[in-house]
């Protein structure tokens, strides 16, 4: 019998309860510092986007996590074993699309797994046709490759991923070429993958899709991370605005003119908009109803807006530029 | 650095025994398992235009020349002779199939060691954890699995045609002699046909040679006929002598005969099973070496086109040309050449692949057979080393 990708039960490598985990990881490139002393904590069995403009050092640091390059300083473990002296372990347990996939296009997709499968451990041959099932490219799989899209290809880059039945998973943009219906259908199988236990980490520059489908997420500009945790945290602890659908908008900002919020009141078509710093007590949006209320405003509705993670991520990289 | 907080997932506890592609397949270790050999051996095979343009030139080529060999005689078997015999087989063998079948094979070496890295499946192959060295040495199998029936089954043609379609009768400077014969047999063979071969066979004799007085009143009274080509004559010139005895001719004869003997004796109406067999071996250590080294060069450089030309210049132009023994200053040059070495193997019997005959006034470079061998196997381990050693260092 076959063993399928979701039977096994996802088991852990001894020794840390990071599925990765960087200490000073550093990467030069002459004088170009492509990773910049990176202190990376990545959770086990979560979804976990890695972002960052182009030429952040994005890809750089998975070439130096999987050994396809070594890092000229610092300390890393994956799953628990540190690399590169347990390089072989770790892989084992691990798989990976690095920048665009590319196979050899005079095979077929299943050929091309059936090599990859060939280095892997014996049980990976049995799994080649489960894998592509579960990318959606079984009907092709004795297509050639060179006839494949970019989106297939994709697929085929993760059916190659699944063939280890990895615990942990390193995608390098795996939305690129994915059409509408595919994006989605990429999100739901990271999810599915994520909800056997396994850890995603994915590299992409499409904010929308990481905040739809990641749990966590670090931030690399110029070769450094620069903030890291799960994503609810960081965007509670942004800046937001409080938008209140009142009676009177003029009358109740003139209220808020002597209040700490005051210089960061508006009014606008939809009602009044109070700027609130990061890091705000939720007290503050009571006291503003309160002082709308005592003063004879009708307050019909209150509510928080947090920035998206994409108006997030552009206040963060834009203050970095600012600041240098 | 500003660090949130990270919700830690439930993280189950660790298996010591979770062997999952651990330790069971023995993914580290630098040897090669029988499916990586088995898929390499593949992804090579299915190169369709690679396979079609190496099996046209190594297969191909002789087939053509044997089918065109095989028409004529066909057609004018008096204006064409056989299209087998022992000359054909030692000229393909020697012109066609050593050169060939190292270019053939240098070819798919150079595949065999840049397509992983030009067309993008050397990450994967990393990724897997597999032990570069592993992923190098299960190309050398897999390649050697096609190209050594590829020149087998192009020398296998060449040995059938050759064998089975060789003239019935051995022509030797223009005379036809029993094939096979004893040095004894053969000056006796001369003796009976004393006139045909005084006025075809060589001769080399000095103006102090005793018998140069009766080979020269023999050279010059006995009538040749219609055999207006003769012999190569050398020595003094004394046309008025008496006609010679029946006797005179028939011990001019034997001495001719005696002198040829040895390049009679290594002229056959076919190739021997025997010499079939080394010769096949012999192209096929020329052609093994040339997919090392193809592979070597090519993983060093992480090309493939630049490998393939650098190796068929070595083959068809430094190589013969570097051949000439009379070049001043580059003796161990000429020694450390692959060709050059692998040609002092070459079986007995067949002409020297690069210049001169082997045999009679060899001009070979002078090499002992061990310098020979220890340069064979250099250049099959240090290529091999320095392709591996890129593979492994390599950025991926």
């Amino acid at each position: 019998m076959t063993t399928t990708l979701a039977d096994r039960p996802v088991s852990a490598s001894p020794g840390s309860d990071w599925a990765v985990e960087t200490r000073g990881l550093t990467k030069r490139f002459g004088a170009n510092i492509a990773v910049n002393d990176v202190e990376l904590l990545v959770p086990r069995g979560c979804a976990f986007g890695y972002l960052g403009p182009n030429g952040a050092g994005k890809t750089t640091l998975i070439r130096v996590l999987l050994g396809l390059t070594h890092a000229d300083a610092g300390t890393m473990s994956l799953l628990g074993y540190p690399v590169p002296q347990h390089r072989a372990q770790a892989l084992a347990r691990i798989g990976a699309i690095v920048d665009e996939p590319r196979f050899h296009g005079h095979l077929t997709g299943r050929q091309n797994l059936q090599i990859l499968a060939a280095a892997r451990e014996p049980a990976a041959r049995d799994r080649i046709g489960v894998s592509l099932e579960r990318v959606g490219i079984a009907h092709r799989a004795d297509d050639k490759v060179s006839k494949y899209s970019m989106g297939m290809r994709q697929r085929l880059g993760v059916a190659a991923c699944l063939l280890g039945d990895p615990q942990l998973l390193i995608l390098d943009e795996p939305m690129n070429g994915l059409d509408p219906a595919g994006m989605l259908e990429m999100r739901e199988m990271i999810l599915s993958l994520v909800a056997e236990g396994r850890t995603v980490v994915l590299s992409s520059h499409l904010l929308d899709e990481v905040e739809r489908t990641c749990d966590a997420v670090a931030i690399v500009d110029r070769g450094k991370v620069i903030r890291q945790g799960a994503i609810s945290d960081l965007l509670s602890a942004s800046a937001f605005t409080l938008e209140v659908d009142c009676s009177r908008p003029d009358r109740a900002k003139e209220l808020l003119v002597g209040t700490p919020w005051g210089n960061g009141t508006q009014v606008g078509t939809d009602g009044l908009h109070v700027d609130l710093a990061a890091g705000t007590d939720r007290e503050v949006v009571a006291e503003v109803n309160r002082l709308l209320v005592e003063g004879g405003i009708s307050v019909y509705r209150l509510e928080e807006i947090h920035a998206s993670l994409e108006s997030w991520f552009l206040e963060v990289t834009t203050r970095l530029g600012e600041s240098s | 650095m500003s660090t949130a907080t990270i919700t830690q997932p439930p993280v189950p506890e660790p298996e010591a025994s979770d062997l999952v592609g651990g330790t069971s397949d023995r993914r580290g270790s630098w040897l090669p398992n029988g499916a990586m050999i088995a898929t390499r051996f593949m992804e090579l095979r299915k190169r369709r235009g690679l396979m079609i343009a190496l099996i046209l030139v190594n297969i191909g080529i002789p087939v053509v020349f044997l089918t065109i060999r095989l028409l004529a005689h066909a057609i004018a078997p008096h204006s064409y002779g056989p299209a087998g015999g022992y000359t054909v087989f030692s000229t393909l063998v020697a012109g066609v199939l050593f050169i060939f079948g190292f270019i053939v094979a240098a070819t798919l070496g150079c595949t065999a060691g840049s397509v992983d890295l030009t067309e993008g499946m050397f990450r994967h192959l990393v990724v897997t954890g597999r032990s570069r060295l592993a992923l190098y040495l299960a190309r050398i199998p897999a390649g050697l699995a096609i190209i050594v029936p590829m020149v087998a089954a192009g020398f296998t043609v060449v040995c059938l045609v050759c064998s089975f379609a060789a003239p019935t009768h051995l022509d030797y400077d223009g005379v036809t002699v029993p094939p096979g014969l004893s040095h004894a047999a053969f000056d006796s063979w001369a003796s009976d046909h004393a006139e045909e071969v005084v006025c075809n066979f060589n001769i080399n004799f000095g103006p102090n040679d005793p018998n140069a007085p009766a080979i020269m009143n023999v050279l010059n009274n006995v009538p040749c006929g219609n055999n207006p080509g003769g012999p190569v004559k050398v020595g003094p010139g004394a046309p008025t002598q008496p006609q010679p005895t029946q006797a005179q001719i028939e011990h001019v004869a034997r001495l001719m005969a005696s002198q040829n003997y040895a390049d009679y004796s290594g002229r056959f109406l076919s190739p021997s099973v025997s010499l079939m067999i080394r010769t096949g071996l012999w192209i096929e250590l020329y052609a093994a070496i040339g997919f090392l080294v193809g592979l070597g060069l090519s993983s060093l450089m992480g090309q493939r086109t630049v490998p393939v030309i650098l190796l068929i210049v070595l083959e068809i132009v430094l190589t013969p040309v570097l051949s000439h023994p009379d070049i001043p200053h580059v003796l161990n040059l000429q020694r450390g050449l692959i060709g050059v070495a692998t040609s002092h193997l070459e079986p007995a019997g067949l002409p020297s692949v690069f210049g001169g005959m082997h045999r009679v006034g060899s001009s070979q470079v002078p090499e002992s057979l061990t310098v020979a061998i220890c340069v064979i196997v250099g250049w099959a381990l240090v290529w091999t080393a320095l392709g591996a050693w890129r593979m492994v260092t390599r950025d991926a």
